[in-house]
């Protein structure tokens, strides 16, 4: 039998022991497709597959398909380390709850192989090719963790299942194993409809029809993996979230002057901004401490962009106010330049105005002059940097291709890049995420991310959208 | 009444004067704008160039204030509240001039005799006065009081892109000289040198010339290939197009935006890199126009020369000046009653490739524009990286301006002198043109050649392709764009 129906997932938030929380999904699974569920770890990939399951409880809304429904309850085979951990452990309490002075041996492979097996025949082979037949008499418990997992990966496909959720499946499994696997799995593409967990986009199966990419506990996207484009994104993006690479240092030929680490990078003294003899901003107080993170919001109009110019520089008005930023007050003989030189700086503004005929790399390099467009020659220690942080973007073979002719997220990625190459002591982001899909949100937002918690950086950051928020921010500043 | 300064000079300072030019490298400017530190400086006018520049300074950390004449202050002026809004202090004359170290006078060239009798007076001993344009100095033959340095730093571009570029961390090429007259103290090079700084155009590169070199190659450029042959050929190209029956609208939309996105081609790689946009027999096609067009317009182009030279031309300008500026009025308004200006651009797509396909007639006339007013200059002692500048260079700067708003739009942000030169210009060369336009046709303008086989002969290829690339503009081009690709490319 075949799921006949699909599974439907309708605003469904279910808890697991308070523990984690999936929070309003939105899914269909046809019967004729093979998903992925990917994420970063812990963002709710078993989760989500566990609740194919069974798992967990709902809190809200309906999850259709696979529970009983005339008479019939769709068998789901499971595969995943926590269903493992649950079989071994319970083996292991049986052994404790041994009161007899008998050692128990414990339950023999062969048992829990072929105990309420649908297809023992296919039990038998499948133990025979995983090269298991040896080990059917040995107890379940003392079989390594590759052995155990191929005991599981059996029950799993010979129980006739009609839906199998494999949670990396292919983890721990030796080469020759893996391949007997995916052979194996191949034959049931059209009979079976299957959902993965995988982290590794090198590891999908050809047969995989779509990709759900969870965060968080929510199901933020859903790709066909036949759009190249959006499955490129996601690539991208995971790439992002799961690597382990940190931020490329700084150069140490051009670092910043030290700064007073006792004085405030920007104090602003009663700052007023008007246009003719209207005020934007009316004698506004505020201070950023090193090392203090904070979110600027208001309505349109409420003058944020107004605000952070005049931090950069960029404001002429700054030249009219009490201003102190980076151990200079305002209009006292220094450079633009020298205030630039501590702060990295993306709105979507830079991003229109940014020098389109400029390569990738050369616009990670211009972070390191304050330019737009690059003007000054660069040392190869500055371009090595830039190559990290292309790499970090998922885009080292990328430098030479031009800057304009990039998707509008890209753009956005590596303007930040180029923002954070010097290492600022002020990263300001003027609305990061404006104008994004939903992917490209989630690939700048995994990119700030990183970025916050790294270094000694603080990070001023404008948006109105309480879901995109960032982890770390303490302090909220709200004009108009 | 003036005195054309130049006049004055004897034949062997007069050709020293006009060869005096040589590219300063980045690291000829270590001390940055420090010898103005500390110095005040006041800007007269705050108009394109004023506040831009103003603008720049005050970011490079110098301190900048403007004076503007009375009846601005009191009417609150657009120059005002320029000034005003953008947080600088603003004060009469009295007010600011006795407390200036170095003035910079960046008001209409016209009006600069009487602004800077009304300002000497009040400048501090040994002060320094500065210019954006020689004219006063060269053609008027103003005498600055004695005690007084006076320099010249003239941006290449007009003043909304002085302020853009510098924004972007770069700057525009800028020309600096030091008046010999007028160097008291010595200190007139060390003080352009900072103040280019100062508005970045030591990144875009820097050319030491003389007052009297600006002037003339400035107003040759202008009044010829810049503003002349542009206005021209607008007018010329749109009218044959008509009379062949093509669209009106897509006529005017081919001309408008035209000129932009050739000579774009021209400013990457210079009039061979323009030509090499065609087709093979298109290039061999307007490379033979434009050699007819050098040929019958080259005695206009040695004629603007010597009238700029021997200081005709300005002299009748300044009767016009002084005739409350009849003849340029009439000429403005006539411009804007040609049957180009008149005609909107046709809602018509019109692909980059096609602006060259289509236009093979605009592309002979830029290319022999910028070959004669270079040739031109160079004959007449100016060095070939001024004639670069003055010519080539800025022909895209000029012709973005007509994509904006047609030739009334350039004509509104050059200034009245180079607006004089472009009518006359206009109006000589019109009538010049008129028997070489009789043979003109759609394939040259409007349809393209629409050839199925492009096939040419060898030895004519070869022949056109080395004499594009033997031209003296390209080999100074070449060096000249070298120093900001470099700058660019740095990979
Ligand atoms: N535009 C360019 O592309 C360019 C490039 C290089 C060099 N330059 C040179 O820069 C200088 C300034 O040119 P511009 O194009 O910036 O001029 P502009 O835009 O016309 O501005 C002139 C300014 O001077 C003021 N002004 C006019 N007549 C005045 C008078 N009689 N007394 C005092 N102030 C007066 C005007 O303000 P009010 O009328 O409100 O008083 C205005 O603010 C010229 O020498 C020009 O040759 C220009």
């Amino acid at each position: 039998m075949t799921l006949s129906h699909p599974i439907r997932f309708d605003d469904l938030t279910v808890n697991f022991d308070d523990r984690f929380q999936l929070n309003h999904i939105n899914w269909q699974i046809e019967p004729q497709q093979h998903w992925v569920i990917t994420g970063t770890n812990g963002a709710g990939k078993s989760a989500l597959a566990a609740v194919l399951t069974g798992a967990g409880d709902i809190v809200s809304g309906t999850l259709d398909g696979i529970a009983p429904s005339a008479g019939i309850t769709p068998r789901v085979g499971l595969v995943s380390f926590e269903a493992q951990a649950v079989l071994i452990e319970t083996e292991r309490k049986k052994d404790d709850a041994d009161i007899m002075d008998v050692i128990s041996e414990g339950t023999p492979v062969y048992e829990i192989l072929f105990e309420d097996c649908q297809d023992i025949a296919l039990a038998k082979e499948l133990a025979d090719k995983f090269d298991l037949t040896k080990l059917l008499d040995r107890s379940f418990r003392k079989l390594s963790t590759g052995e155990s997992r191929k005991v599981m990966l059996i029950r799993a496909l010979a129980s006739k299942p009609d839906l199998l959720v494999l949670d990396e499946p292919f983890d721990g499994l030796d080469t020759h194993s893996l391949a007997m696997l995916q052979a194996h799995l191949q034959t049931l593409i059209k009979t079976v409809p299957m959902v993965m967990v995988l982290n590794r986009f090198d590891e999908f199966p050809e047969f995989i029809t779509h990709i759900a990419y969870i965060d968080q506990g929510q199901l933020q996207l859903q790709v066909q993996r036949d759009d190249a484009t959006a499955f490129d994104e996601l690539y991208k993006l995971l790439h992002l979230k799961t690597t382990d690479l940190t931020v490329p240092a700084p150069d140490p030929d051009t670092q910043t002057p030290a700064l007073n680490p006792g004085e405030p990078l920007v104090r602003l003294t009663d700052l007023t901004i008007k246009y003719d003899d209207k005020k934007i901003i009316d004698r506004l107080n505020w201070t950023v401490e090193p090392n203090q993170h904070w979110q600027l919001s208001g309505p349109n109009g409420s003058g944020k962009t107004g605000l952070l110019s005049i931090i950069n520089g960029d404001h002429p008005q700054c030249y009219v106010n009490d201003i102190f930023v980076f151990g200079f007050k305002r209009g006292s003989g220094e450079s633009i330049w020298q205030i630039k030189q501590f702060i990295g700086y993306v709105s979507t503004a830079l991003q229109w105005e940014y020098k389109g005929t400029t390569g990738l790399r050369n616009v990670i390099l211009s972070g390191f002059h304050d330019s737009n467009g690059l003007y000054t020659r660069c040392t190869d220690r500055q371009k090595t940097i830039a190559n990290e942080w292309l790499a970090l973007l998922g885009m080292s073979d990328r430098g030479d291709e031009i800057f304009s002719k990039l998707s509008y997220g890209d753009q956005r990625l590596l303007l930040i890049a180029r923002a954070m190459v010097k290492h600022p002591p002020l990263l300001i982001l003027d609305e990061p995420c404006l104008g994004l899909d939903d992917m490209n949100r989630q690939m700048v937002l995994a990119l700030i991310e990183k970025i916050c918690a790294g270094s000694g950086i603080s990070v001023i950051y404008v948006n109105h959208h309480p879901e995109d928020k960032i982890k770390g921010i303490e302090n909220y500043i709200s004009l108009g | 009444m003036s005195n054309n300064y130049f006049n004055t000079l004897p034949l062997r300072e007069q050709l020293e004067q006009l060869a005096k030019c040589r590219f300063m490298d980045i690291s000829e400017f270590p001390d940055g704008v420090e010898a103005l530190k500390g110095k005040k400086i006041v800007v007269i006018g705050c108009g394109a160039q004023g506040l831009a520049q103003g603008m720049n300074l005050r970011d490079s950390g110098c301190d900048v204030s403007y004076t503007l004449r009375q009846a601005a202050i009191d009417e609150k002026r657009q120059s005002w509240k320029s000034a005003t809004e953008n947080g600088f202090t603003v004060g009469t004359y009295e007010e600011l001039i006795p407390t200036a170290d170095v003035v910079l006078n960046l008001t209409p060239d016209k009006q600069h005799t009487a602004v800077v009798n009304a300002i000497m007076p009040l400048m501090k001993q040994g002060a320094c006065l500065s210019y954006s344009h020689g004219f006063n100095i060269v053609e008027e033959g103003m005498k600055i009081r004695d005690d007084l340095t006076v320099i010249m730093v003239a941006p290449k571009c007009p003043g909304s892109e002085v302020r853009n570029e510098y924004v972007r961390g770069f700057g525009v090429p800028t020309l600096i000289a030091v008046h010999e007259d007028n160097d008291p103290k010595g200190e007139g090079l060390a003080l352009a040198k900072a103040y280019a700084v100062g508005t970045g155009g030591h990144k875009a590169g820097v050319l030491m010339s003389s007052f009297i070199a600006e002037v003339k190659s400035d107003l040759m450029g202008e009044q010829t290939i810049l503003c002349g042959m542009l206005q021209t050929g607008s007018l010329l190209c749109f009218d044959k197009m008509i009379e062949e029956g093509i669209d009106a609208g897509y006529a005017s939309k081919l001309i408008q935006y035209g000129w932009e996105t050739i000579t774009e081609a021209l400013k990457y790689g210079g009039v061979t890199n323009m030509l090499d946009r065609l087709s093979n027999p298109a290039k061999i096609k307007c490379f033979d126009l434009a050699e007819e067009l050098k040929q019958i317009m080259r005695p206009l182009y040695n004629k603007h020369q010597d009238d700029i030279i021997n200081g005709t031309f300005s002299r009748v300008m300044m009767e016009d000046w002084a005739n409350d500026d009849v003849n340029l009025l009439g000429w403005r308004a006539e411009t804007a009653e040609t049957a180009f200006e008149k005609t909107p651009a046709g809602d018509v797509e019109i692909s980059e490739q096609e602006y060259f396909d289509n236009g093979i007639l605009m592309v002979a006339m830029v290319k022999a524009g910028v070959e004669l007013a270079f040739e031109t200059m160079t004959a007449a002692g100016i060095i070939a990286d001024s004639a670069y500048y003055e010519s080539l260079h800025e022909t895209p700067l000029i012709a973005n301006t007509i994509a904006r708003k047609k030739l009334y739009e350039m004509n509104a942000t050059i200034s009245d002198t180079a607006e004089y030169g472009c009518y006359l210009y206009n109006h000589a060369c019109l009538p010049l043109l008129a028997d070489f336009m009789k043979d003109i046709k759609t394939d040259v303008i409007g349809k393209g050649l629409k050839l199925d086989d492009l096939g040419v002969d060898n030895a004519r290829l070869i022949e056109v392709n080395a004499e594009l690339r033997a031209h003296p503009v390209e080999a100074i081009g070449t060096v000249l764009r070298g120093h900001m690709a470099d700058m660019k490319k740095i990979v």
